[in-house]
């Protein structure tokens, strides 16, 4: 079975981008626009990444991951913050990278294929 | 110094005699017995005082003696000569002799009228030395009052009570000549002192003081100032007047804020950009696959994508090349009726797009406005534009309606009224959302929008009000009046100072 990526992006632009990026590259996605469906999504999809935005209205970015740091299901789940703001490295330390927007999407897939070993 | 005195007198005899008398005193005495030796020697050296007598054999001596005064002018001539002489001599030269004496003239009578003579001279010389100081000090004034009226500042002088005593001529004209009017009457149009008053400090301890501060004029216009004070003594070291020298630094200040929010524009604004670049290269992604694939519905999709994001990109530049003020604005007559029609027609498409439905009520018999239409519909796009979005956001209802409105208040100009049963704003968003950058769509907001509108509609003089509750829509009223602030006329026939900042 294929691997499975969450998108978090508020843009739906930028989802249906990330999304018909990875499935093109053979992973299954599933997305959500802010923070709190972002954790329901995690929760409900149980996915094997998660590439996030910081910058979201409603609940912010880190807000989520520290939500699904807590969560003893969700705690593994690694991350990539893909976002506008500078000096996004600092926002969540854990996160298995952070790429600016706009990002370098060859980058990026090097990047999934690392973390997911596929 | 010693007298220079010449003595002209046929009579050789009496001459020296007369020398050896006031050669004894100090005076340094040359004679001549003939008319024209007594000019050759005033011709070599004038004579301080020359002693005549006019009766010379074969020469006019009265003539002699009128011809040597109007030549030497600042010779005296006391004539000395017989008695029977005297008479004549006197008609003959009363304007050219100092004195006129009859042989034999006694010592006191001579030492009398030479030294009258020297007063005489000395007074004559204080007083040309007086006119002269006289006259450099005239210039001296005129120079000062020349400098006080022209300096490019502000310049007052106040009292113990802050009442004026003098002003200069730019103070004058933008703040009035009330003659001892009180300064914070003039200047800040306030019934009593002003906390904090540099005049005030500077009487008590006679020091410089300085301070800025915003002053009105008596247009209304406000100022900004850099304000110095210096004491004025009286001789006897009493500080009985403070001047006041303010510098106008309004425009500096407004370079400065405008400055200041471009920089923070940028900045935020960089955000919201990364984003649409993003999307971009999404849609660019999306064509690619598309062709690659010969999927016609993904390239469809992908050029609607680039598409949208090319429309946000544009409207976000030409916000910012209004921010920056790269475009004057051109007022006009609008129609009205046009216009509103032509609002609609651009927002149709976006609420269709969103499925939000567009009731229109605009474009009957609305008459004309005062204008820039570019700006108007750039500030009233931008509502619209909001409140569709405020629909599409909201998850909430199953249906939506942007409802626009258009209608004519006669001479008091026309109201713009649109409402929609979006998302809606707390307080804290109804109270920011014409502040610079502030934004409540995260990042696919500038910011600007609503700032740039509520900027355009002050600058014609309209007004522009907000109802909303969370969860529940927004009505946005907006009035602009038939006839242009007279501000915003003056901007348009460039007019020159600040007015033409925008910000």
């Amino acid at each position: 079975m294929s691997k499975k990526i969450l998108v978090v992006d508020d843009d739906p632009a930028i989802v249906d981008y990330l999304t018909s990026f990875f499935k093109d590259n053979g992973y299954a996605t599933c997305s959500a626009e802010d923070a709190n469906a972002g954790f329901e999504a995690a929760k409900k999809e149980l996915p094997d990444l998660i590439t996030l935005d910081l910058d979201m209205p409603g609940e912010w970015g880190p807000r989520l991951y520290r939500k699904m740091s807590q969560d003893k299901d969700l705690k593994n789940i690694p991350v990539i913050v893909i976002s506008g703001l500078s000096g996004n490295q600092y926002a969540i330390p854990k996160a298995v990278a952070c790429l600016k927007k706009p990002f370098d999407r060859d980058t990026l897939l090097k990047l999934v294929r690392e973390t997911l070993g596929a | 110094m010693a007298d220079e005195i010449l003595i002209l007198d046929h009579d050789k005899g009496h001459a020296n005699a007369l020398a050896l008398y006031l050669g004894r005193q100090g005076a340094h005495v040359r004679t001549a017995s003939a008319g024209g030796e007594a000019l050759a020697l005033c011709g070599a050296k004038a004579p301080g005082i020359l002693l005549a007598d006019p009766a010379l054999p074969g020469e006019d001596g009265v003539a002699l003696l009128a011809q040597i005064k109007q030549s030497f002018p600042d010779t005296y001539i006391v004539v000395i000569t017989a008695r029977e002489n005297l008479d004549r001599a006197i008609a003959g030269l009363r304007q050219d002799v100092f004195s006129c004496h009859h042989k034999p003239v006694g010592g006191f009578t001579l030492e009398m009228a030479l030294k009258n003579i020297r007063e005489l001279r000395d007074l004559k010389r204080k007083a040309v030395r007086c006119s002269e100081e006289l006259a450099e000090m005239n210039r001296a004034r005129f120079f000062l009052k020349q400098l006080f009226d022209e300096v490019p500042c502000y310049i007052s002088v106040q009292d113990k009570d802050f009442r004026l005593t003098a002003s200069n001529r730019l103070f004058k004209r933008d703040f009035g000549d009330k003659v001892a009017g009180f300064c914070y009457q003039l200047y800040k149009h306030r019934q009593s002192p002003c906390p904090d008053c540099p005049v005030a400090s500077t009487f008590e301890d006679g020091k410089r003081h300085h301070t800025e501060e915003v002053v009105t004029s008596r247009s209304g216009e406000q100022y900004n100032v850099l304000t110095w004070t210096a004491p004025i003594w009286d001789e006897e070291g009493r500080i009985t007047q403070v001047m006041e020298m303010s510098t106008n630094i309004t425009q500096i200040r407004r370079l400065q804020d405008h400055l200041t929010s471009l920089g923070l524009m940028l900045g935020s604004m960089s955000h919201g950009v990364k984003g649409m670049l993003t999307a971009l290269d999404g849609g660019i992604y999306q064509l690619e696959q598309g062709i690659a694939k010969k999927d016609e519905a993904r390239v469809r999709r992908a050029h609607e994508q680039i598409q949208a994001m090319a429309d946000k990109i544009k409207r976000m530049v030409l916000d910012i090349l209004f921010y920056a003020k790269s475009r004057d604005p051109q007022f006009q007559s609008v129609d009205a009726d046009a216009f509103a029609a032509d609002l609609a027609a651009t927002v149709r498409p976006l609420a269709a797009k969103n499925g939000v439905r567009f009731e229109e009520d605009a474009g009957v018999d609305l008459g004309s406005l005062e204008g820039d239409p570019a700006w108007l519909a750039s500030a009233l796009v931008n509502i619209l534009e909001n409140a569709v979005e405020a629909c599409a956001y909201d998850k909430t209802k199953a249906e939506h309606v942007v409802e626009y409105r258009a209608k004519s208040l006669g001479e008091d100009g026309v109201l713009f009224e649109i409402s929609d049963n979006g998302v809606g704003m707390d307080q804290e968003t109804r109270e920011k959302m014409f502040t610079l950058f502030f934004s409540s769509k995260g990042s696919r907001g500038t910011g600007l929008g609503m700032f740039i509108a509520h900027h355009v509609i002050r600058r014609h003089g309209g007004t522009i009000e907000v109802e909303s509750r969370p969860g529940e829509g927004a009505r946005f009223r907006v009035i602009i009046p038939r006839r242009l602030p007279k501000s915003a006329a003056a901007l348009a026939q460039g007019a020159e100072g600040p007015a033409a900042t925008m910000i």
